[in-house]
């Protein structure tokens, strides 16, 4: 008991990994904003008419999505950015956007690929415009349909986050190597930094579950 | 009904769990413990990996060690780790009996858990590795301004008071202060251009992070010195230690840490120095000692 005291309290060291929590939060919350908007608009040129459009989302989408978020980071911070002068968290969220839209992208499209194309077509022979189609008739289905492979998207996305101590960001799992190191307790501030991350994807999923009950309702 | 299905998910977690630890028992068990050393079988060990050096050129470097200290280096197995974390926690579950430390992290890991010892009858005496600070290869301007500062403080007694505070103390204030060693001032002069460093927090008590998030140890209380001196500021970056090199060469940092084995004639300092860096003087020198957990 005295040693988890030691460990995760004394001195400040809860204010240390609140602070650090707050990161990881912040990186999430903002990639998952311009992630979910890019990756609808991503997905709007991945099912367009116009070819080039088409093409330009599918080879983003395949080279975004297939390469390791880390090294992606790493790349954007260390090379293309690092003239620039922006601020590292901005650049994680920078990379940590492009990486969820792509993955989102593909979500919304499956979605849309899952729905009955009948539907759309039924509603616009009884007059409904383009939009108004999309609007009533697709839009809610997809957002039903993708929803739970959208709250698998934001889980991974908070755990991806942790990778950004390579480029000189304190957050959440540099704050728990920082503490491991220096009390020599690796398994038990581990296991404690573990716990945390369980704490945010069940929140997640609450988050989730209860605007699914409100639906229900 | 939710509730059977919990309940069948926790015993099945029980029993991984149980299989898990039994397996390791055994291993542990076919590997006798510390017996296999005295038959001649090969010591595990866990040292913690250089930066740029493959595994294959730490295999050739600790032959040449050996012909050239004749300290059997060989017979050893050796696992490499990123940190030091991680080689304490492969030496609690047993994938490797011992640790291959700095003899001053190693006093600091046994002053602060009591679970660790040096290991019987050391048979890495002798060996010692050098630390000093490394740059970009284009930046000779600071390279001499840093080793002008470190002869400087070689010269007036200045880091042998530093090494006699924050490492010969070590028993002293893990037991006043609970862990930390004590923190330092980086001072600030307006105006002045900044140098920044990259800190990994692993390397307790040369390297580490305090409960505050403020990075302290010896290599803060030397860098306070050197800004002191160079009438510069000091900005430290914390950083992943796998992440180094790369800050290093975009620039995003100046200065790193680095640590070098200079032996006799034949192990030059650079075993692991890249094309484009430059390594300073070493400012402070240490053993290597083997720890292991305490029977």
């Amino acid at each position: 008991m005295e040693l988890i005291y030691s460990i995760f309290i004394k001195n400040g060291g809860w204010l240390t990994i609140l602070h650090g929590l707050k990161v990881t939060v912040e990186i999430s919350a903002l990639s998952l904003l311009f992630g979910t908007l890019l990756g609808s608009l991503l997905c709007f040129l991945r099912v367009s008419k116009f070819a080039p459009l088409r093409i330009f989302a599918q080879v983003y989408i395949s080279i975004v999505r297939g390469s390791p978020v880390l090294m992606l980071l790493m790349l954007l911070f260390y090379g293309i950015l690092a003239r620039v002068g922006i601020p590292p968290v901005a650049v994680a969220v920078i990379t940590f956007s492009l990486h969820t839209a792509a993955h989102v992208a593909e979500l919304l499209r499956s979605a849309l690929m899952a729905l009955d194309k009948g539907q759309v077509e039924a509603a616009r022979t009884l007059g409904f415009s383009k939009w108004q189609a999309f609007k009533l008739v697709t839009f809610p289905q997809i957002l039903r349909i993708a929803k739970p492979v959208y709250q698998s998207t934001v889980i991974n996305l908070i755990q991806w986050t942790s990778v950004v101590g390579y480029v000189t960001i304190t957050d959440l799992t540099r704050v728990i190597n920082n503490i491991a190191s220096r009390t020599m307790q690796p398994i038990i501030t581990i296991t404690g930094g573990l716990l945390i991350y369980l704490a945010i994807s069940w929140l997640v999923h609450g988050i989730f579950y209860l605007t699914e009950r409100r639906r229900e309702q | 009904m939710k509730l059977k299905k919990a309940a069948k998910l926790l015993l099945s977690c029980v029993l991984a769990g149980a299989l898990f630890t039994g397996c390791g028992g055994g291993q542990q068990g076919d590997g006798g413990g510390d017996k296999p050393a005295q038959s001649g079988g090969e010591i595990k060990l866990g040292m913690i990996t250089h930066l740029n050096a493959t595994e294959k050129r730490m295999e050739e470097v600790l032959q040449m060690v050996q012909e050239e200290t004749t300290v059997p280096v060989t017979k050893y197995a050796i696992t490499y780790y990123d940190s030091y974390r991680n080689l304490q926690m492969g030496v609690k579950s047993g994938s490797v009996d011992e640790a291959s430390l700095y003899k001053c992290v190693a006093d600091y890991v046994i002053a602060i858990t009591g679970q660790f010892e040096v290991a019987a009858n050391d048979p890495v005496k002798g060996l010692a590795d050098s630390f000093c600070f490394a740059v970009r290869k284009e930046d000779t301007a600071l390279k001499d301004d840093l080793n002008k500062v470190i002869d400087e403080m070689k010269a007036d007694g200045t880091l042998d008071k530093l090494i006699d505070e924050y490492i010969n103390q070590i028993d002293s204030y893990v037991k006043a202060e609970g862990e930390v060693p004590p923190k330092v001032d980086i001072p600030m002069t307006e105006g002045a251009p900044t140098i920044k460093v990259g800190v990994t927090g692993d390397l307790p008590p040369l390297d580490c992070v305090a409960g505050d998030n403020r990075p302290t140890g010896f290599n803060t209380a030397i860098l306070a010195e050197i800004a002191k001196r160079l009438g510069r500021n000091i900005e430290l970056v914390s950083i992943d230690s796998g992440a180094r090199a790369a800050a290093l060469a975009s620039k995003q940092i100046d200065v790193i840490f680095w640590a070098i084995v200079p032996i006799g004639e034949k192990i030059p300092a650079d075993i692991d120095k890249p094309e484009n860096i430059e390594m300073t003087k070493p400012y402070f020198k240490d053993d290597v000692v083997h720890i292991k957990l305490k029977k």
